[in-house]
């Protein structure tokens, strides 16, 4: 261990690390009795009653939240031992853990903040009891008092001060090789751009593209024979925090690339993959998601669009699509969509959609959307630009009927499933990324304004803020990086995933929103680059699965997990 | 040319805020993110705008120092060079020994071209490349800021005291570069993925036969004197008397 500066375990003569890993094994107790209270709650009768899970939805979603919170704590245990294991363990990195720990803890016995409106407390799941036996221990409770001492804060925000702008260093040679590269490129030639291309409402240049797509961004994970890397999800997190960090739309470019990537490689047909694949990989095939429809958006099993299969007069058959989609991602310029249909119209759930890979001619300025039977319009909106979104009518829009993700009507729904997992970790990783955005750009004003003739990172409330903005950021990194471990190691991990997604989503937005006070008025003028990760990183909580959805599926998994 | 040689050294990282250790023996690296050292990132670059030029040349990277340092030379193998070696050693080796132990490896490589950093951003000692080119009996161009190989020669710009200087030098030779020479590319996830496959060999000091000198002692380290606040004064005359009063005029 590094025992440059102060440190106050080592002054108490604690073990930081060990004890972190007594307590979250601890609280793993604690969320086996929440997951039995929401089981006797909606599965009386040892299946899931969906009227039950919805009547007891607060409840339901108490133990989502719950259930990521012992995460973050088994994560970041796990990371601290790790770093203590490799001889890496730093001052920083302890008070991290310590900070983490103290306030995470105390969430879990006095309420959760799902948003700023609605708390998960143990209340709700009739937990009170629960608290006293598995989270009000001796090691509990000198890791709080550790937290909240005033000399303890001030020692950690001096060493975040000092090493916060340094990469993190996951001691795996390719992982912090491509984390510097990245790095380097987003510093030189992303963020000195971002806040231009987002005043003005630019799409990223097509040569930054190009670029991107010669340094293998969007054939990152898929296979070498098709034109990618063989690189696993892990290294898509990093590629992706680091983009997202410069900017979000440039950092959510190979989020596209990595759906249309997963469906063609892990459900298509080999001619598919020739046909698709390499050029998705080299980034001349720029795809888009096509799900969302005006009336379906968290309700896709429902969709309406449809698509026909006609013969035409020449012989060959096509598929015919008449429909609405909208909030469809680079829409314009996307040479191919992954389109969501009802093929079977028999079929009213998901039984009867399938996946389409529709090709579409790439659109200007002038003409939106060239491509016959297709018209549609531009939705402005506050933040996430740079790709734009756009609302698509379908009228008589022509796809080959070999272009059926599979050959396999009626499997859209599950062929989805898989690949919304990479999409729900990538997002995670991107929100993990904005919220080093928001917390490096709170950190340097903090620093550098001057009030009461003093810089105001030396008021606690200035400081409080940023040591829980660097510790939840960690947080959401660890428990992000495990789930992309978990599935470069062939694991399903939807409930990772589901944590990892909800959890960075909301710290992206916290993170903005107090970097956004320590501006002050600043901080909500257009110049200033806060205010626009401000806008950016609302979005994080509603798509790729809303956070109140994302909460009903960890839940589902947990309670399934009993029955 | 058929093989170019470039030494790559493991520096900390030029944005790591540098922490000295508090008995003063030297700075803390434990943890702090390590990396090519920026002069010599560049004359691997330059290297291997010379290969992409003129067909058929080799590009070799070497480091010396403990196992970790392999972490920089897959680095370089990912950038883009062809092969590398590790000449290992736990010592903090001075530049007479590094010229040493790069002769040894020229004899046995045959380069007409061994290009380096004109120094390393850890030490600052500015001496490496001389003592090769007096050790090799070859000539030197130091702080390159413009290269161009032209048959048998190798014409160097040169960023002098007084501006630009451009000379020309027989190969074989050495090079040392400087920051302007050039902007080192990105590297790419595929390359990333080929440079696993590209060979690394190791050998250790002992083994080639080079001892390890010591002619100086790092007595103590310590942080340069914090800068003290300025005062803003309102005219000429002001500043003239606070600077007599300091002794300085
Ligand atoms: C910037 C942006 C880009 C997007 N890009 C794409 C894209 O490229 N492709 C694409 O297909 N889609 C895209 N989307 C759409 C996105 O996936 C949807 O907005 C999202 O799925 C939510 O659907 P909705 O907007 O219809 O909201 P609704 O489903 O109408 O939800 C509204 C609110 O009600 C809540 N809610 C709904 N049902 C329940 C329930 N059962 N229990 C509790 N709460 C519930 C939701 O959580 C939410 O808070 C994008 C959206 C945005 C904003």
């Amino acid at each position: 261990m590094n025992r440059e500066t102060l440190n106050f375990c080592d002054q108490l003569n604690i073990n930081v690390v060990e004890v972190a890993h007594g307590i979250a094994q601890d609280a793993s107790k604690y969320l086996e009795y929440a997951i039995d209270s929401v089981v006797a709650r909606v599965a009386p009768d040892g299946f899931i009653n969906s009227q039950l899970l919805e009547t007891n939805q607060h409840a339901v979603h108490s133990l989502a939240w719950i259930a990521t919170y012992v995460e973050v704590l088994l994560r970041t245990s796990d990371w601290a031992d790790c770093l203590d294991r490799e001889n890496r363990l730093g001052d920083l990195d302890q008070s991290m853990l310590v900070v983490i720990f103290g306030e995470y803890l105390q969430q879990l016995k006095n309420g959760i903040p799902m948003n700023q409106v609605e708390t998960a407390r143990p209340v709700d799941l009739g937990l009170e009891s629960r608290v006293a036996e598995c989270l009000s221990s001796n090691d509990i409770a000198q890791l709080e008092n550790i937290s909240a001492n005033p000399d303890f804060r001030l020692a950690a925000v001096q060493q975040l001060s000092e090493r916060e702008f340094e990469s993190p260093i996951m001691g795996d040679e390719t992982l912090d090789l491509v984390r510097e590269q990245f790095r380097r490129f987003a510093d030189e030639k992303i963020t000195p751009h971002a806040q231009t291309w987002h005043d003005k409402n630019d799409l990223v240049p097509l040569d930054l593209i190009q670029e991107l797509g010669e340094m293998g961004v969007f054939g990152l994970t898929l296979p070498e024979e098709w034109g990618g890397s063989s690189l696993g999800k892990l290294t898509m997190c990093v590629v992706s925090e680091e983009l997202s960090r410069g900017y979000i739309g440039v950092g959510s470019l190979g989020t596209r690339s990595e759906i249309a990537g997963e469906l063609i490689a892990s459900s298509g047909t080999h001619d598919q993959k020739n046909q698709f694949l390499p050029g998705i990989a080299s980034g001349e095939i720029l795809p888009t998601v096509a799900f969302t429809e005006p009336d379906f958006g968290s309700d896709l099993a429902h969709l309406k669009t449809r698509a026909e299969l006609v013969t035409r007069s020449s012989g060959d058959s096509v598929w015919r699509i008449f429909g609405a989609k909208t909030w469809i991602t680079h829409a314009v310029r996307a040479d191919l969509m992954t389109l969501l249909v009802r093929t079977e119209p028999e079929e009213r759930g998901y039984k009867g959609l399938s996946i389409l890979l529709a090709e579409k001619l790439r659109g200007n300025e002038k003409h939106l959307f060239p491509s016959e039977g297709m018209s549609g319009s531009e939705i402005e909106v506050l933040g996430y630009r740079g790709m734009r979104e756009y609302e698509i009518g379908f009228n008589g829009f022509e796809v080959p009927a070999g272009n059926l993700l599979g050959d396999a009507p009626g499997q859209g729904f599950k062929q989805m499933a898989q690949a919304m997992e990479s999409g729900r970790i990538q997002t995670a990783a991107r929100s993990v990324g904005v919220a080093r955005n928001a917390l490096e750009l709170g950190l340097r004003y903090a620093i550098d304004r001057r009030q009461f003739g003093k810089s105001i990172l030396n008021f606690p409330r200035v400081y409080g803020k940023l040591l829980l903005m660097a510790a939840e950021t960690i947080a959401a990194r660890e428990v992000t990086y495990f789930s992309a471990r978990e599935k470069d190691s062939g694991r399903r991990c939807d409930l990772e995933a589901g944590m990892a997604k909800l959890l960075a989503a909301r710290v992206a937005w916290s993170n903005a929103d107090a970097a956004m006070q320590i501006h002050g008025g600043n901080g909500f003028a257009l110049e200033y680059s806060i205010s626009r990760v401000l806008c950016d990183a609302r979005v994080l909580s509603i798509f790729e699965g809303a956070s109140e959805i994302q909460a009903t599926v960890i839940a589902r998994n947990l309670v399934n997990s009993r029955l | 040319m058929q093989k170019i040689m470039v030494a790559l050294k493991r520096v900390l990282d030029y944005n790591v805020r540098v922490r000295i250790k508090s008995d003063g023996t030297g700075v803390t690296t434990d943890g702090a993110k390590m990396s090519i050292n920026p002069f010599d990132e560049i004359a691997l670059e330059e290297a291997l705008r010379i290969k992409e030029r003129e067909k058929g040349v080799e590009v070799l990277v070497i480091s010396i120092g403990d196992l970790v340092c392999q972490q920089q030379l897959r680095t370089g193998l990912a950038m883009g060079a062809d092969r590398a070696v590790l000449v290992q050693t736990d010592q903090i080796l001075e530049p007479l020994t590094v010229a040493k132990v790069l002769k040894v490896l020229v004899d046995q490589e045959s380069p007409e071209l061994v290009m380096l950093g004109k120094q390393a951003i850890d030490g600052d000692n500015n001496q490496t490349g001389q003592m090769l080119a007096a050790l090799w009996g070859r000539p030197q161009a130091t702080f390159a800021s413009e290269l161009l190989i032209k048959g048998e020669q190798a014409l160097v710009t040169r960023e002098v005291d007084a501006g630009l200087e451009t000379i020309e030098v027989d190969l074989p030779a050495v090079v040392t570069t400087d920051l302007r020479l050039n902007e080192p590319r990105y590297v790419r996830l595929p390359e990333i993925m080929k440079a696993k496959k590209k060979p690394l060999d190791i050998i250790s000091l002992d083994e080639l036969g080079v001892e390890a000198i010591s002619q100086f002692q790092v007595v103590l380290t310590e942080s340069p004197p914090e800068r003290q606040k300025g005062v803003i004064v309102k005219d000429i005359g002001e500043l003239l008397g606070l600077l007599r009063k300091k002794g300085l005029v």
